[in-house]
């Protein structure tokens, strides 16, 4: 005999069913805008019922309209809006440019072998666990290399929720522009290994001096954009117009490495680091570039969501679980092991490795044609790649509770209830 | 919770502590300093991280929390001379920017720092701060400013205090000459030392009572005690205080300056007028003398060196550069004696050229943004 909470159930599906269909045959950019729109309202709710941070509802509800759970978005669904995704993407990794002091590394070379050591033992633990699992050597390597990057945009955003400030923060972003620098040039080498593996791939000369022309070649387009930027500041003094300026030449530089082949994560970064050299403090960037650019990142967190994967999650769970650990443990030892000569405490350093955990897809996502991204990686091993992929959406979907929570409960680098002289405002007073 | 606090403090009232007589006319000094995030310049709430960089250093100086998380206090050990002074203050400058470059962040002197915002400073974890905190609310976060004290050793709790009340007719130097504070939250206040107005919200702040000796100050103290007011000597923030446990008086009116050279010269400055009011005596301190303190007080404040001055005694108005021209020249053979000629050429070279807060104002022309200004007060101190 069915109970009451049964019947509760069914006649709120039978609620949902209509709409839900509805929703499902509507136009997808309606589809999504409506998604964006469910998106703010849980965000919002989360954030203050709950304190959960505004981009897990995001990415939740992007979640919950993929094919996983809802299936109101499929995958194909996203790419009429990529071009929008993908300045949202630019934007914040133009401003993740202007955040970065390469003399940091300098002033503390700790600091420069902590970067390369942590993408480097992540990389390689995720690449031997997988071929301990008995995953094909160049397919874990693949692997490896996209599991070495943190997300930059990430951590960015949740940073710019946040605006935490102390030691760890400025350190996941510099780590996370620079793994996810590593990353790249890994999958650029990668087909190099493939061909050693016997896939099809043209010769290993070829391939090193496309890599370099790539990496090369986009530099110095961020360099040139910088530039751009600076000299086109000085004409056109004016705050209020600097945000488009900004947006117009981020958008400049992605559609320029898109169209030459270069890396557009490259090249925003060094276009963000170049302007911010050169323009000092004339240089102001608002958060996302703007609200423009902060109606976008939804977009961007919800498609993430929708982008999510579990499929063949029951056969793939060993190796997605052993990705997750392998590459908290080769980042937590790399990160412990340069903790103190580089200045940071054993809690910050605890802090630090885990706001490293959020993945990425973005090493690939910003070259590729589609989100259907698996044709970057010809002749990679199928499975491997798809483990990869679901460990990328649950690091990806948790992301922001991974960046903050350290931040706040273990670093301490935001937020302040053990201050007494917050009473007031902690009464609401 | 603040009535339970109150409560304990009248319980655990203590007499004042005994004088521990020391050298006289020995120095120490003490820098509250600023910490800068290295992007935005404004203050970052990086302290214990520079702390525990620098738990290791080489060096007789310490180095220890202030009230919030974005200041550091600094002290030098005890000194007599103007170079070993300034040499130790140069390494401790040195040893600080070379941890402080490790750690991304930027350090500056400066009475204020020209646009940060109380509201987000973060108390310093330790309980005596805490207390503050509790004790004073928002007061304490508003503290966040920046000041210099020097010590100066004294024999015995008498001379201390008729050595304060003599130098009270000379606190409108220091808060001149040393004066680094025109811009607060955003804005130039006109003042060139906007600091001692936050100092000055305290209730226990400005001069000091007139007590000529140990014995009548040590009644006045257990009338403090007893009414819960106070707790001990820390809870008193007067421009000039006796410190017992150091045997020094402590002057504390002097915004940080920009540069380490500049804080030794002020601390010799101090050591030479005292030795010339020790020595020789040039009049006696009175309670008629502090009719005319706060004027000088807001004068030095408000216009730096160009600021008038009142002689207590002789009722005379004259420009406060003036006055500190023949002072330097009245305690000059003490300035000698005490190898702080040196210190005596900083001082005149400041008068012509200006305090640390022209110094400011000026960049600020060059360099309008407040970002780029700070930037530049951190690349004056850092070296």
């Amino acid at each position: 005999m069915p109970t009451v909470s049964q019947h509760i159930a069914d006649w709120f599906v039978s609620l949902l069913r209509g709409p839900l269909a509805g929703l499902r045959g509507a136009d997808p950019v309606l589809g999504l805008a409506l998604v964006v729109l469910a998106a703010l309202v849980l965000a919002s709710a989360l954030h203050k019922r709950l304190r959960l941070p505004r981009l897990l509802g995001y990415l939740l509800v992007g979640a919950v309209a993929s094919p996983v759970v809802l299936g109101l978005l499929q995958r194909t669904d996203i790419d009429p809006w990529k071009p929008l995704i993908d300045l949202a993407i630019a934007a914040l990794v133009f401003e993740l440019g202007t955040r970065l002091r390469p003399r940091w590394l300098l002033d503390n070379p700790w600091l420069a072998a902590s970067s390369a050591l942590e993408a480097a033992m992540a990389a390689g633990a995720v690449g031997l666990t997988l071929m301990a699992l008995g995953a094909p050597a160049a397919s874990a390597a693949a692997a490896a290399a996209l599991a070495a990057a943190t997300s930059p945009v990430i951590t960015m955003a949740a940073l710019l929720e946040a605006r935490p400030r102390g030691q760890v923060a400025e350190r996941l972003l510099m780590l996370s522009a620079i793994n996810s620098v590593l990353a790249i040039l890994a999958i650029k080498l990668w087909p190099v290994m493939a061909h050693a593996q016997g896939l099809s791939a043209p010769d290993s000369l070829t391939l090193l001096a496309n890599a370099s022309v790539v990496i090369f070649g986009s530099l110095l387009l961020g360099l040139a954009c910088g530039m751009l930027l600076d000299r086109l500041g000085r004409l056109h003094d004016e705050a209020a117009t600097m945000p488009v300026l900004q947006l117009a030449l981020v958008i400049l530089a992605a559609l320029l490495a898109i169209a030459w082949g270069l890396s557009p994560f490259v090249t925003l970064l060094v276009a963000g680091m170049t302007a911010r050299s050169r323009m000092r403090h004339r240089l102001t960037v608002e958060p996302y570039l703007g609200s423009a650019g902060a109606a976008l990142t939804v977009m961007l967190f919800v498609s993430f969501g929708v982008l999510s994967t579990l499929h063949e999650w029951h056969s793939l769970w060993p190796w997605v679980l052993a990705i997750i650990l392998a590459r908290l443990i080769g980042k937590g030892i790399a990160i412990f092991a340069t903790a103190r000569p580089s200045g940071l405490s054993w809690r910050q350093a605890t802090a630090l490795t885990l706001a490293l955990q959020p993945m990425s897809s973005l090493s690939v996502l910003l070259v590729a044609d589609s989100f259907g991204w698996r044709t970057q990686l010809p002749g990679a091993n199928a499975s491997v790649i798809q483990a990869l992929l679901i460990a990328t959406t649950l690091m990806q979907l948790s992301g922001p509770l991974w960046t903050l929570w350290p931040l706040k409960h273990i670093a301490a680098e935001y937020g302040d209830d053990d201050d007494p002289s917050n009473e007031g405002e902690r009464r609401g007073t | 919770m603040a009535t339970t606090m109150t409560q304990a403090t009248r319980v655990n009232a203590v007499a004042l502590e005994a004088f521990t007589p020391s050298q006289p006319l020995t120095l120490g000094v003490e820098l509250e300093l600023q910490l800068l995030d290295r992007h935005d310049f404004d203050l970052t709430p990086r302290a214990q991280d520079l702390l525990r960089e620098l738990s290791g250093h080489a060096g007789e100086w310490d180095v220890k929390p202030e009230i919030t998380r974005s200041m550091i206090e600094i002290s030098t050990s005890v000194q007599r001379a103007f170079t070993p002074l300034r040499d130790q203050l140069r390494d401790l400058r040195g040893q600080m920017s070379r941890a402080a470059r490790k750690l991304n962040i930027a350090i500056s002197g400066g009475g204020t720092h020209p646009y940060q915002h109380w509201s987000e400073q973060r108390i310093f974890p330790t309980e005596r701060f805490h207390y503050i905190s509790e004790l004073y609310g928002y007061l304490a976060k508003q503290f966040t400013v920046f000041g210099q004290h020097v010590h100066v050793g004294v024999a015995n709790g008498d001379e201390a205090l008729w050595l304060l009340h003599a130098l009270s007719r000379y606190v409108p130097h220091f808060i001149a000459l040393a004066a680094s504070s025109p811009y607060v939250q955003g804005v130039d206040t006109g003042f060139h030392s906007a600091r001692l107005n936050s100092v000055f919200a305290f209730p226990l702040s400005g001069r000091a009572p007139f007590v000529l000796t140990w014995d009548g100050f040590g009644q006045f103290f257990d009338k403090m005690t007893s009414t819960g007011v106070v707790q001990s000597m820390k809870d008193f923030y007067w421009d000039i205080r006796p410190k017992p446990e150091y045997g020094t008086i402590e002057l504390r009116v002097c915004d940080t300056p920009l540069q380490v050279d500049k804080a030794a010269a002020l601390a010799c400055y101090l050591q030479s007028l005292c030795r010339h009011l020790r020595e020789e005596r040039p009049f006696e301190p009175a309670e008629d003398d502090y009719l005319v303190y706060t004027f000088n007080r807001f004068q030095a404040c408000r216009f730096g060196l160009d600021g008038d001055i009142v002689d207590p005694k002789t009722k005379q108005r004259s420009k406060l550069r003036d006055d500190i021209i023949r002072t330097l020249a009245r305690i000059e053979p003490h300035a000698l004696d005490l190898q702080a000629l040196g210190a005596c050429n900083l001082i005149r070279e400041s008068l012509t050229e200006g305090n640390d807060t022209s110094w400011l104002r000026a960049q600020r022309r060059l360099h309008p943004p407040m970002a780029a200004l700070v930037e530049a007060a951190a690349a004056r101190w850092m070296g």
